[in-house]
């Protein structure tokens, strides 16, 4: 017999009897979707989690000084020049920062004020959007300029045609010279809310001193990371006199390595959610098993007919295993369409959006037919075998 | 003469009962030639049953030499004896055997599906076979739409169909009321006049009497 006759043969007897089989669906409809849309999700916060990091700057090392920032702080724009002076470093952007109140006109906003170098946007990855970024002559003169980022800018009422006009720092006027384009991503930290000044007026006006929040340093090559991580940890020793047995009052943050401890562990909660979800699809086999030998039990008149009138085992094996086969892959093809439907759903909510993954669709209608064949072979073997003289008699 | 179409040479059936050997079928030998009506007759318990198994390939002798239409059975495995079958053998149950939820054309055409005909030479042959029975106009009826005389029918249009060399009726007429019965053995007389070869088993002897040949079978042996 052909494929094509025993589908239509499993296809006419489904019809017949539909609830039963939309029942036995249900368990690997429900298993495959679930595979599918949370394999989706794991998929989603890996990609939402390693752009929201690799926005944050790829090559980036952040020093910062054990202890938070403030007065016990030892990081000082001093340090910032001498890691600007080791090989390999792309560039180096000191921080310092505090909360003031800006007001454009009528409009009050509290916002973050970072006062940083021309090195700021390649080290943090931002673009300008409009205007210029601070330049070399704006920082070494301490001029009181600003460069706003997105949300703050909207919080001000400000936009491109704004360019040049007066804002009030922390009581003091500050002319606007840039605008950042938006990072988007929220997290605890809005990157696009705050006012970036040159690092030697917010030195001169807010804040006393010469020690700084963090420095930023960017690696021109990726693959000097580690060796730039450890020149400017040895570097930073000795420029503090620290004895080897010291502990260091700074730490070197390297943001590739955050990026792969993020990937791995994400990678793995999606192998759990698939392992989790692949449960419900074996118990979903075993329903149609389940059926399917109950199926064999009431139809085993209509197997000894079929063998009285020249069917032989394997025609009957197969009778029962493409009807299997149909319920399972039947199902995992709803529940394909069901698991994409789920996952846009959270891919909207959540933010991420929604990526077609055509591995994941492969798979699972490899796993539904191989639940098919696993769970559908045993049952058709018993009907293949039944002796039809006593299947003929059988009420 | 044409060598029979059945040919059972001293034949026994023995049935293994926890340690005792209960024969159902005692050295029995017979010849049904072509065109032969052929009744074989016996009370319950005389082994008509095993004879209708035997002789309709679904089961085997454990002793004596069985050939049906030239082929030995004894030398077929459970495949063999389903194409034997499916070639050579057209049944008529009691209980009409019907497929459920399955109308009457494609239950006739049920064993062309297994000789691997084509769907639409299937659905010809069906067609044709239930007009020649009268069940024309019921092609598309599934059996439970079907009185029992009409379901008999689709039976024997459903053996017709693979135009086997021997139709083997196991009480044709037992489930139906007399005149329905007599016209199923009307139907089987024409199949004869036709030229089919049948062998009829029953346990009534008016029916029997409509065969040209009767088979006395008493205690798994034949009688006369």
């Amino acid at each position: 017999m052909s494929l094509f006759e025993l589908l239509r043969l499993a296809l006419s007897r489904l019809r017949t009897s539909r609830l039963r089989a939309a029942l036995t669906m249900l368990g690997v409809i429900i298993g495959v979707a679930s595979v599918v849309a949370l394999v989706s999700v794991g998929q989603g916060t890996t990609s939402s989690i390693t752009n929201r990091l690799a926005g944050l700057g790829t090559n980036l090392l952040t020093i910062s000084p054990i202890g938070g920032g403030g007065a016990s702080s030892k990081l000082t724009l001093d340090d910032a020049g001498a890691i600007a002076r080791l090989a390999s470093i792309g560039g180096v952007a000191p921080e310092i920062s505090k909360s003031l109140t800006v007001s454009a006109g009528n409009t009050n906003t509290t916002t973050t004020v970072v006062g940083t170098t021309p090195a700021y946007p390649t080290v943090r990855a931002y673009e300008v959007w409009q205007g210029t970024f601070l330049t070399d002559a704006s920082v070494e003169r301490d001029l009181r300029v600003a460069v706003l980022g997105a949300t703050a800018a909207t919080n001000l009422g400000l936009t491109a045609s704004d360019l040049g006009t007066q804002i009030s720092v922390g009581g003091l006027p500050f002319r606007v010279i840039g605008i950042l384009q938006a990072k988007g991503g929220s997290g605890f930290q809005n990157p696009d809310d705050q006012v970036i000044v040159p690092i030697g007026a917010i030195q001169k006006y807010f804040v006393a001193g010469d020690t700084v929040r963090t420095i930023g340093v960017s690696v021109s090559d990726p693959a000097q990371m580690t060796a730039a991580s450890s020149a400017i940890t040895s570097l930073l020793r000795d420029r503090h006199d620290l004895a080897p047995t010291d502990t260091a009052d700074f730490n070197v943050f390297n943001q590739t390595q955050l990026l792969a401890a993020a990937s791995s562990i994400t990678a793995t909660l999606t192998l759990l959610l698939g392992g989790i979800a692949s449960i419900s699809l074996i118990v979903g086999g075993i329903g149609i098993m389940n059926i399917m030998l109950v199926s064999v039990r009431e139809r085993t008149r209509e197997i000894g007919i079929r063998k009285a009138v020249g069917a032989r085992g394997s025609d009957i094996l197969a009778q029962f295993l493409v009807e299997a086969l149909t319920l399972s892959l039947l199902g995992g093809l709803i529940g394909i369409v069901v698991g994409l439907a789920v996952s846009a759903l959270i891919g909207q909510l959540a933010g991420w959006g929604f990526t077609f993954n055509p591995a994941t669709v492969a798979i699972a209608v490899l796993f539904s037919l191989a639940v098919g064949v696993v769970f559908g072979v045993w049952p058709a073997r018993q009907a293949a075998r039944l002796d039809p003289i006593s299947a003929l008699r059988y009420e | 003469m044409a060598e029979a179409i059945i040919s059972l040479d001293r034949v026994s059936r023995v049935y293994e009962m926890g340690h005792m050997a209960v024969p159902a079928l005692d050295d029995v030998s017979l010849e049904v030639h072509a065109g032969e009506f052929v009744a074989i007759l016996g009370p319950s318990g005389s082994g008509k049953t095993t004879m209708m198994n035997i002789l309709g390939c679904l089961d085997r002798p454990t002793a004596g030499a069985y050939r049906l239409a030239g082929t030995a059975v004894a030398e077929l495995d459970d495949d063999g004896l389903a194409r034997l079958r499916s070639r050579t053998i057209g049944f008529v149950f009691q209980s009409y055997n019907l497929l459920p939820r399955t109308t009457a054309l494609d239950n006739v055409a049920t064993p062309l599906l297994y000789q691997g005909v084509s769907r639409s030479e299937r659905a010809v042959r069906a067609k044709a076979a239930l007009e020649r029975l009268g069940l024309g106009d019921r092609i598309h009826h599934e059996p439970t739409e079907l009185s029992g005389g009409q379901q008999q029918r689709v039976a024997v249009a459903r053996a017709l169909v693979t135009d086997p060399a021997l139709i083997l009726a196991d009480e044709p007429t037992g489930n139906l009321d007399t005149h329905t019965g007599a016209e199923v053995m009307a139907l089987l007389h024409e199949l004869n006049a036709a030229g089919r070869t049948i062998v009829l088993i029953t346990h009534d002897a008016d029916v029997a009497a409509a065969a040209t040949r009767q088979v006395h079978l008493r205690d798994g042996r034949v009688v006369a």
